[in-house]
């Protein structure tokens, strides 16, 4: 019995659905990756393949009044804060009916409704957009808490120590969550950052610290849920360090050579999908043929979410110099 | 024009005069007072009141929640402020100097005025950013600089410079009340300066030009300070017959084209004078909307702009006199085009 | 059903791929993201992964091989499937969009403006509009502004005749002598002042014209006739007359007893010319009425300039007269031309012509060919230079001289070999002896 064990006590629906979305995030951007490899999307992209468990397990301990802000490796985080994938498929189409209307595209997806207040292009530029949506719920009283993703490489960034700090003499309910995929683009976080964890870094603005498996859902939803409930009374934020790694490349023309292929080999075999898919499967609380139906249809969704981005319209050029300004 | 009646010398005698940096603070304060998510947020803007006194009072007033006295992180101040205006406050930043804008530009460019573009229009960011501005004041280089055209230049930001206490004062609540981020620049140069302001709360529409002084033979567009000094140098030239009319655009995003070229039409003659270096500077985009303009075929003198040198603006007085344009340099100017030359 | 397995694009630029290795045989079961090939393109060596997990069914390419984006290199399904043997057209069901060609937009109908007439006129452009509505030519109004500029000012008062147009050095002159530059007449273009105007007003020299007659027609004709009609081209050279000077020296005492007449460089000329010619039969030629005629006697034009223009009196059979001879009859025929004496006859019939300027300073010039001749030969002035003479330098007396020939008649070659052959018998004279 570990810490996390509570969470296959959860009803079944839950464990389900927290494995469909896993799947969900998977396909969608295996598909985008062999889109942008056919030239049939444009621009650039980045995959959270591998990365699952943290977007997912992260949002899972949410509300539906909570919020995040993402990154530009964001479509993990868009589905798991309960986006429509036919609505960011289109966007990645740059069609009418996506997210963004066809102006944001990969980078740019938001969600408000959903709470998610927006992926951003700017390594380390949401981090400070999350600390004031926190304020903006401390100061109205609203009782949400703001998930500010980011990754390693934008904890080197200014803004996030500014950020971090200022949160913390406010008190503000935002839980700082920290993907280590251990790349900056190409660069390791052992040869850019001095310490173990970036974690470590709290303590240098006072607030609590912690290390995940990121690749675990149970271990991050535990860390998560601690984090949330800290948080959400009022104690001020949180930073958790979510260790993972990304299977694909850091975007297109990326041939890899910074890394192994033993050390991909490593990753791939702790695929934060198969370790929950077989614990459940262990567990008995679905079958094997339950868990290969999952599996398919969250396949078969993506393919309709790329029928349905590729049966809108592209937006209008008259559209084009609205939302400039409200 | 719009704000005659609050211009109006009639009742200069009688009437309420107050600083430019006072009534900075009355429509702040009569913001907050009218709208709870409207709050401040900045450096030493608590008991200290601000670097250059603005906010003095206002925590004794308001509070520490809603006068948010912050550490020096001008980028996380920002950010927070956007953040915080997406989700439905009304943040009004206080940035020191407007030299600190180079680190908070990450936040300004790439978000505040991007993410209602980027995300299709979801979102607004209610937010102002208040900053002084300027030489004249023995500082030097990294505290001195009109860097407003930086901010001009981005599509998703509007930008105010106020001349007069009584135009910030109306200026400053119509950009509280805009849905978009306002880049508020305050001369400091002018924070001291008097003028009428009528005690209640009133509104000066962004986008709105005007014409501070009305003359027939030629034009001079002036900014913030330079606004003064066009007029005195108007005052002079009119003792040798020339007649001068000065408008202040008084926000520069949106710009009021029309009052600018309707002047230009009927004097057609233009000077256009900022305290921002000349090259590259907003005055620039006023002389090419000029000639883009149906005002093109009566100019009858070639337009002219009067900037800063373009040279970091030096700490010695007489030489960062020498860097901006003078009342004597607009004079001359104003000659060389009414003269023909 | 099988998928394929696409050469993807890598980067904006890349067009094909060289496929490196397959990570998999036919056969062999793949996975999602498993590596399944290495392609190198021209900026990078990758690995592509797979999109679909079943069995590796096809491989289309072998290592090295070139394969173009979008092409399909295999494909992966359940074992058993069907696809094709033979590889598929590269990118047959590629999904790039295809490029709708545009409607091409009809050129504006040709409302053509009135160009502005005055465009090198400096004028602000509320004077340009004022000039337009007043329909008045700015180049004629004078500008009051900096370098000339044209004000509104300007035009209003020259629309209303108050503006007097005068020349900036006018306006100088009459500031600095307190002239009323209103009451000065100007005699420069429509009537502008300028300052001879205004400090010396000075008789203003009658221009002459006269109607084109007499000689100067016909020269005008001939000349205007020759150079539109006939190709010419003109070949120059430089004679070394040092010893043709010489000769001239021993003979001209004993011309003159004989004739009274001094022997000049132009008799010389004709002299040798005239035996040219008899050698270079395609250059001693004419052509009237699309035939050319092999002329036999030497009748030689010499170019005289009269009072009443340019005559060419004709010394007829040069070929068979000698240096005293000519020199007595082209003095006699140049003096008769001068003099408007000559009889008519003796103004035509030349069947070759030499043009002499050798006594202005004048070197090499193209002269214009004497209907219906093949060549004219234009003779320049005798000046010392510096000439390499057996690895020297040494001063010689170089004559510049020209053939103009018509392209027509003759080519390039002939009237080139008459001019070398001419310019041979000039430098070495003895050898007309042999």
């Amino acid at each position: 019995m570990t810490q996390a064990d509570w969470i296959w006590k959860e009803p079944k629906e839950k464990l389900v659905d927290w494995l469909e979305q896993m799947w969900t995030v998977r396909w969608f951007d295996e598909k985008v990756d062999e889109f942008f490899a056919k030239g049939m999307i444009h621009g650039t992209t980045h995959l959270c393949v591998g990365q699952e468990a943290s977007a997912v397990g992260v949002c899972a301990m949410l509300e539906g009044k909570d919020k995040i802000t993402s990154t530009h490796r964001g479509h993990g985080h868009c589905i798991a804060k309960g986006a429509d994938p036919d609505r960011m498929m289109a966007e990645l189409f740059g069609r009418e009916t996506g997210y963004c209307k066809g102006k944001g595209g990969s980078m740019h997806i938001a969600d408000v409704e959903k709470g998610n207040l927006g992926a951003n292009g700017i390594v380390g530029g949401g981090i400070p957009l999350a600390v004031g949506a926190a304020l903006t719920s401390k100061m109205r009283q609203e009782g949400y808490i703001t998930v500010c993703f980011f990754g390693d490489g934008a904890a080197n960034e200014g803004s996030f120590h500014e950020a971090v700090n200022l949160a913390a003499i406010w008190d503000l309910p935002v839980i700082f969550v920290c993907e280590n995929n251990q790349y900056g683009m190409s660069g390791p976080v052992k040869d850019m950052v001095k310490i173990e964890n970036i974690a470590d870094r709290a303590s240098g603005y006072g607030i609590p610290g912690h290390v995940v498996d990121g690749n675990s859902l149970p271990e991050v939803m535990t860390v998560m849920k601690e984090a949330v409930e800290y948080t959400r009374n009022g104690h001020g934020p949180v930073l958790i360090e979510a260790k993972t790694y990304r299977w694909k490349g850091h975007s297109k023309s990326d041939a890899k050579k910074y890394r192994t292929r033993e050390e991909e080999k490593e990753w791939k075999d702790k695929d934060p999908i198969r370790f929950f898919q077989d614990a459940l499967i262990e567990r008995g609380i679905i079958t094997q043929e339950e868990a290969e139906t999952v599996k398919k249809e969250t396949k078969a969704q993506i393919e309709r979410s790329v029928e349905f981005a590729e049966q809108s319209p592209e937006p209008s050029e008259d559209t084009l110099l609205e939302d400039v300004y409200a | 024009m719009q704000s005659s009646a609050v211009n109006s010398s009639n009742d200069k005698e009688t009437a309420r005069s107050i600083t430019f940096a006072e009534a900075v603070r009355e429509a702040l304060s009569q913001e907050m007072r009218e709208d709870q998510d409207v709050f401040i947020l900045g450096e030493d803007i608590g008991v200290y009141g601000g670097a250059f006194g603005v906010t003095r009072g206002m925590i004794e007033e308001f509070g520490p929640e809603r006068i948010r006295n912050t550490p020096i992180s001008e980028a996380a101040i920002t950010g927070a402020a956007i953040g915080s205006a997406l989700t439905g406050m009304k943040p009004v930043v206080e940035l020191q100097f407007s030299d600190f804008i180079t680190i908070a530009m990450d936040q300004l460019a790439n978000q505040a005025a991007k993410l209602r573009y980027m995300y299709g229009g979801k979102g607004n960011v209610p937010m102002v950013l208040r900053t002084p501005s300027g030489s004249g004041t023995g500082a030097a280089a990294q505290h001195s600089q009109s860097l407003e055209a930086w901010v001009a230049h981005i599509p998703g930001l509007k930008v105010v410079q106020p001349s007069t206490a009584s135009d910030a004062k109306g200026l400053l609540k119509a950009a509280i009340a805009d849905p978009n981020p306002v880049i508020f620049y305050e001369h400091k140069l002018l924070y001291k300066t008097e003028g009428h302001v009528p005690e209640e709360a009133y509104t000066i529409p962004l986008g709105q030009a005007d014409i501070k002084r009305e003359g027939t033979d030629v034009t001079i567009v002036a900014t913030a300070v330079m606004v003064h000094k066009a007029l005195e140098a108007a005052e002079k030239l009119a003792e040798e017959g020339i007649n001068v009319e000065v408008i202040d655009p008084r926000t520069l995003v949106p710009l009021d084209e029309q009052t600018i070229v309707d002047s230009v039409k009927k004097t057609g003659k233009v000077i256009v004078v900022h305290e921002a270096v000349k090259r590259g500077g907003y005055g620039g985009e006023i002389a090419s909307m000029i000639a883009e303009s149906e005002a093109f075929d009566y100019l009858d003198a070639p337009v002219r702009r009067l900037g800063a040198l373009p040279v970091p603006v030096p700490y010695n007085p007489t030489l960062e006199k020498a860097t901006v344009p003078q009342v004597d340099d607009i004079m001359q100017a104003a000659r060389d085009s009414v003269h023909r030359r | 059903m099988a998928k394929e397995v696409f050469m993807p694009k890598l980067s904006s630029t890349m067009e094909t791929g060289t496929l490196l290795q397959w990570f998999k045989q036919e056969g062999e079961p793949v996975e999602v993201g498993e590596p399944l090939l290495e392609v190198m393109t021209d900026k990078i060596n990758i690995e592509v992964e797979a999109y679909e997990e079943g069995i590796l069914l096809k491989r289309y390419y072998d290592e090295d091989e070139e394969v173009p984006v979008n092409g399909i290199v295999g494909y992966i399904g359940e074992e058993g499937e069907q696809v094709p043997e033979e590889k598929p057209g590269a990118g047959n069901d590629s999904p790039a969009p295809e490029s709708t060609p545009k409607a091409p937009v009809p050129e504006p109908a040709g409302q053509e403006i009135e160009a502005e007439k005055a465009g090198g006129v400096r004028a602000t452009p509320a004077a340009r509009k004022l000039s337009r509505e007043h329909s008045a030519n700015l180049s004629l109004i004078q500008g009051s502004g900096a370098k000339g500029r044209i004000h509104a000012a300007d035009v209003h008062a020259a629309v209303d005749g108050q503006q007097v147009r005068s020349t900036p050095l006018a306006k100088k002159e009459a500031e600095a002598n307190n002239v009323d530059l209103s009451a000065v007449k100007g005699s420069g273009s429509y009537g502008k002042i300028t300052r001879s105007d205004v400090s010396a007003p000075r008789a203003v020299e009658e221009l002459q014209s006269e109607p084109l007659q007499g000689v100067r027609k016909v020269v005008a004709e001939r000349m205007q006739k020759s150079a539109n009609e006939v190709p010419h081209v003109t070949l120059h050279t430089e004679i070394d007359m040092e010893v043709a000077m010489e000769l001239r020296t021993q003979l001209l005492p004993v011309i003159e007893k004989q004739t009274g007449q001094r022997l000049s460089v132009t008799e010389l000329l004709m002299f040798v010319g005239s035996r040219a010619l008899r050698k270079h039969p395609d250059v001693h030629a004419s052509m009237t009425d699309d035939r050319i005629t092999k002329q036999a006697a030497v009748h030689m034009g010499l170019a005289v300039a009269t009072d009443r223009g340019l005559l060419v009196p004709v010394i007829r059979h040069t070929e068979d007269k000698g240096l005293a001879e000519l020199a007595a009859e082209t003095k006699q025929t140049a003096a008769a031309a001068r003099n408007g004496t000559l009889p008519g006859k003796e103004l035509s019939g030349s069947t070759f012509t030499i043009s002499n300027l050798g006594m202005y300073a004048v070197d090499h010039f193209t002269p214009i060919i004497n209907q219906p001749e093949a060549a004219i030969l234009g003779v320049g002035r005798i000046q010392e230079k510096p000439v390499v003479k057996n690895g020297e330098i040494t001063v010689g007396r170089m004559m510049a001289i020209s053939l103009s020939f018509d392209h027509r008649i003759i080519d390039g070659a002939p009237a080139a070999a008459f001019l070398t052959d001419f310019k041979q018998m000039l430098e070495q004279p003895y050898q007309l002896f042999v």
